[in-house]
């Protein structure tokens, strides 16, 4: 019963955007504003059909219904709630519908707020866009990945989802997060298709999305430090980034879509990179397909590739669909973009900001190269090979580096141009502060060049914020005589994407110093203890206390508890454990980490023999210097984007005014 | 503004950056093991280095580098004998001949490239003015001197 | 050069239909199918030591003119276990052939538990111990279980990596015997 409901919700759902689709393209040849505002109706019918899909899932989960393929081998009577609840997105077939769900939001979304300009050629041709995707993926799990296919045989219990899956809460927000970016960036590539359609490649398209594409970006940030987390929390080898090609998949469209942040201000302030926009929104949207391509067709190995299945033929044919229209549409109208705009100086803000481009592009274009290397190598002559983690951070690491660079001087560079000296003024205090940390640093034994440049850099970005926001604060103290209390919240308010802009780099350069000191500073070692005995790692002394051994129909756990005090104080008692699940090949461990501000000791249990007379076990004991800053970074980059999306006194002057763009946003149909 | 200042940041930065280089005797075979173990992947498990896996496989292969590298070992060969028993696929860098200048030059030659682009393009249109008359704003132009010729 | 975006658009175009054929090829193909053939095949055998259960040392050249048959595996390995009656019906063909040396090589698993499992399982070929794991090393395993053959000559000459069949163990130690089957 179930089942069919759950078919027959996606049933509706894809008959809703293939009406919406035939009611707008009539629409859109007739010239008929009457089936314009008809057919965006259409995209509340996907997010109902969605939602209703979604729900019979979560439902059948909730009530354990075994005879639900998909429900018997992602949950067990045993499963807590909470990995009940995760369930739907445990596995391809049920993260789809989570992405159907997802983008059935942004649709009705953008149909809600677009409702009084429905009869708009170019709204009408996004939301036709926008009803294409979500034909795409209703067909998806209306054909080869269903995920309400039936057993002939209902089992007495499930499989219960992957041990990996269900180790820890961050499972039940890091995919959703990921998701709410990947999809959300279908959005400004519905509007950027439908500027080339509709032949209007101003700037209006681009203030329309402008917000959807930053709650992506940020949900897409979130999504990935969260992920990095999990797998810091979880997969126990006490990393948090290995390059591996899910994750590279995550990253990818996250640099296409920096990049394009950025680039979109030359345009809104110049008209200019109208091309280069349009091709960044839809190449952002060609990788989230092509990620989910490369993640979930098989094709590649990767620790995180939790199922597979034929849908990859599917995904390609899209992807090729998709970067055909797009191509053809830039070549077709390419040369109309091309705006009269120049740059007028090289050292200007809008060359920063072209620099900046370049470097992201070249940084999507490493990760991307060293994803899908080992395939080219495979296909061109047959030889397996690997591109890991040292590749990359060889790679990545001048690039991070000269962005960091770039984030240090671009926010005091003027627009247009400037005179060399208002440049040496503004930057000359952040620069003696980047260059004393570099001695600092080399002074407190920072050994290899990238981190003391990476310190010195980082110092240079964030005195350079602090400088643009004390001098910011004092203009309001002396010219309006606030107090500096009062002054700081008027100044955000009263141009929030700089000053939100501005903590996002905050968080960026947290993020980059974590970045450099966890990776160059950390100690690792393995230590085989007797119960009473301790060693010492890095300071910190761990004594091993005893085992406990835990066991259920499901697993075996082991944990070791091990007390951890530093300089004489105790820091409380932390237990390692590994979890051995029959039919999984290799034990699963659980690591233990104390967390602080200044190092985390991030314990793992190697190995606890049950036969070993003395009861000796094996302890990794790592000490990671500054890792907790990366979450916290995330955390400032999120407070950061969630400051630059409330809508300033600047906005609300360019609607109240309607400028230039009002013109462009009368409908062209009459 | 002098350019004082600015001097002695670069004489700061330099210092830095020479003590932060400056090499402290040989690596002991402990560091290049470690710094090997970087480059290999572990046979029995996914994604990871031999140094960050704790496998038994990792744990031998760790023991194994430091051992041929207390023998006097160099880095090339014991990458050629773990290619040789576990495959190309063992090396997470992927080696740089034939196709493998592929994936090492392109990136930097894109970047180049891009870079090089750039350039050009600034010094264009520093050197273009912003917009060319067209041939509409040359006709305007005619008319409104002839109509001034003509103007008593 | 009249129309620069319409040139830059279709030399993406071709990188993205020459990348979209390469991704296309792969689809279907296992990433894991390179577990399937081990490098060592056609090379000498390495050298082991390892410790059998019942005491001393067995190294190759123990078995040196013998063709040994050498099986890595671990008591908690599922695979493992659903291969042990292929490997009990294969030696008990073979046991009696003093040509034939089967050694079960103890990849990462506590002593104890591996002699109850052969004394529970009633395992009689030559269980073994690897310290520090370096005959798995030498081998080349990537884990378990995997199986090699040795021919008398001491070179490997066949290799399975995953659960053997009865007849995968035949022709492996037909190979090795160099008699073509």
């Amino acid at each position: 019963m179930k089942a069919s409901l759950g078919v027959f919700a996606l049933a509706l759902g894809a008959s809703s955007s293939l009406l919406g689709i035939a009611v707008l393209a009539r629409g859109l040849r007739r010239r008929d504003a009457h089936a314009l505002v008809l057919g965006r109706r259409f995209a509340f019918g996907v997010l109902i059909a969605a939602i209703l899909a979604a729900a019979v899932m979560e439902w059948a989960l909730l009530s354990h219904d075994f005879s639900i393929r998909y429900v018997a081998e992602n949950n067990a009577r045993g499963t807590p709630l909470l990995f009940t609840v995760t369930g739907l997105w445990a596995a391809l077939e049920g993260s789809i519908l989570l992405w159907l769900l997802v983008l059935g939001g942004y649709l009705a979304f953008v149909a809600h707020k677009f409702r009084a300009r429905a009869s708009d050629p170019l709204v009408a041709w996004a939301t036709l866009i926008g009803l294409v995707v979500a034909l795409f993926f209703f067909a998806l799990v209306l054909g080869p990945a269903n995920p309400f296919k039936t057993l002939p045989v209902t089992p007495a219990d499930g499989r219960g989802p992957n041990p990996l899956l269900q180790n820890h809460p961050l499972m039940a927000f890091h995919p959703p997060m990921l998701y709410l970016g990947y999809v959300g960036f279908t959005v400004p590539f519905m509007f950027g298709m439908a500027a080339l359609a509709t032949g209007r490649f101003g700037e209006g398209w681009l203030a329309d999305t402008r917000r959807a594409t930053l709650v992506a970006w940020v949900f897409l940030s979130a999504g990935i430090v969260l992920g990095a987390w999990w797998s810091y929390e979880v997969l126990g080898w006490g990393g948090y980034w290995a390059w591996d090609p899910v994750e590279n998949a995550s990253l990818l469209p996250w640099l296409t879509a920096t990049a394009f942040i950025h680039s979109v201000i030359v345009q809104e302030r110049r008209g200019m990179l109208r091309v280069w926009n349009l091709s960044l929104v839809i190449a952002t949207f060609c990788l989230t397909i092509l990620g989910t391509f490369l993640t979930r067709s098989g094709v590649i190995n990767s620790v995180h590739s939790f199922t597979e299945s034929d849908i990859g033929p599917w995904l390609l044919a899209f992807l090729g669909v998709v970067a055909a229209a797009g191509i053809g549409l830039i070549a077709w109208r390419g040369d109309a973009l091309r705006a009269a705009g120049k740059i007028d100086s090289p050292i200007s803000r809008e060359s920063a900001f072209l620099a900046n481009n370049l470097l992201f592009a070249g940084l999507a274009f490493v990760v991307l190269l060293g994803t899908v290397y080992p395939l080219l190598a495979e296909a061109l002559q047959s030889r397996r090979l690997s591109v890991g983690e040292p590749y990359f951070d060889r790679m990545t690491t001048p690039i991070g580096l000269a962005l960091l660079f770039l984030m240090a001087v671009a926010p005091a560079l003027p627009w247009r141009t400037t005179s060399g000296d208002v440049l040496r003024r503004r930057l000359l205090v952040p620069a003696w502060a980047g260059g004393l940390t570099m001695l600092l640093a080399a002074a407190l034994g920072a050994r290899g060049i990238t981190d003391v440049i990476a310190f010195g850099l980082a110092a240079f970005a964030l005195a350079g914020i602090v400088r643009q926001f004390a001098v910011g604060i004092r203009a309001r103290r002396d010219v309006q005589g606030e107090r500096t209390l009062d002054a700081l919240p008027r100044m955000i308010r009263a141009n929030p994407r700089l000053y939100g802009g501005l903590v996002v780099h905050t968080g960026i350069v947290l993020i980059a110093v974590a970045l450099a000191a966890s990776s160059s500073y950390a100690t690792k070692r393995e230590v085989r203890l007797a119960r009473g005995e301790s060693a010492v790692v890095a300071g910190y002394r761990v004594t091993y206390l005893g085992r406990a051994v835990s066991a259920t129909e499901q697993k075996r756990v082991v944990k070791a508890r091990v007390r951890i005090e530093h300089g004489g104080s105790d820091l409380g008692v932390y237990a390692p454990s590994v979890n051995i699940f029959p039919g999984s090949p290799n034990a699963i461990g659980t690591p233990s980490v104390r967390t602080g501000l200044r190092e985390d000791v991030y314990l793992t249990l190697v190995s606890a023999p049950s036969g070993d007379a003395a009861g000796r076990v094996t302890i990794g004991v790592a000490v990671n210097p500054m890792v907790v800053w990366l979450w916290i970074g995330g955390g400032v980059v999120v407070l950061g984007t969630a400051l630059a999306l409330v809508p300033g006194p600047r906005r609300r002057r360019v609607v109240a005014e309607l400028p230039v763009e009002a013109r462009e946003r009368e409908p062209v149909l009459a | 503004m002098s350019k004082a200042p600015w001097v002695l940041l670069a004489v700061v930065v330099a210092v830095a950056l020479v003590w932060a280089a400056w090499p402290e005797g040989g690596r002991s075979a402990r560091e290049r093991a470690r710094d090997l173990a970087a480059e290999l992947r572990c046979p029995d498990c996914e994604g990871l280095s031999v140094a960050d896996s704790s496998t038994s496989s990792a744990h031998a292969i760790r023991a194994d580098l430091l051992r041929r590298f207390r023998d006097g070992e160099s880095d090339d060969d014991i990458r050629q004998e773990y290619v040789d028993r576990f495959g190309e696929s063992i090396l997470l860098n992927p080696e740089g001949g034939g196709l493998g200048v592929l994936v090492w030059g392109l990136p930097v030659l894109v970047l180049v490239v891009g870079a090089g682009g750039l350039a050009l393009a600034l010094r264009r249109w520093r050197r273009e003015p912003a917009m060319r008359a067209t041939r509409a704003d040359e006709e305007l132009v005619a008319r409104a001197r002839a109509e001034r010729v003509d103007a008593p | 050069m009249r129309h620069p975006t319409r040139w830059i658009a279709l030399g993406v175009a071709v990188v993205v239909v020459v990348v979209g054929v390469v991704l296309a090829t792969q689809v279907g193909d296992d990433p894991r199918a390179e577990t399937q053939r081990s490098q060592l095949v056609g090379h000498a055998a390495p050298s082991f030591s390892v410790k059998p259960l019942e005491g001393g040392t067995l190294t190759r050249a123990d078995l040196a003119g013998r063709t040994v048959i050498v099986n890595f595996w671990n008591t908690w390995c599922a695979p493992c276990r659903a291969e042990l009656p292929d490997l009990k019906r294969f030696w008990a063909r073979h046991r009696d052939d003093p040509s034939v040396a089967f050694v079960g090589i103890v990849r990462d698993d506590g002593e104890s538990a591996v002699r109850e499992y052969v004394a529970a399982e009633a395992i009689d070929w030559t269980i073994a111990r690897d310290p520090a794991a370096r005959a798995a090393l030498d081998f080349g395993t990537r884990g378990q279980p995997e199986t090699f053959a040795i021919s008398p000559e001491g070179v490997i000459a066949g290799a399975q990596i995953g659960p053997s069949s009865v007849r995968d163990l035949e022709v492996m130690l037909d190979a090795a015997r160099g008699e073509p089957r």
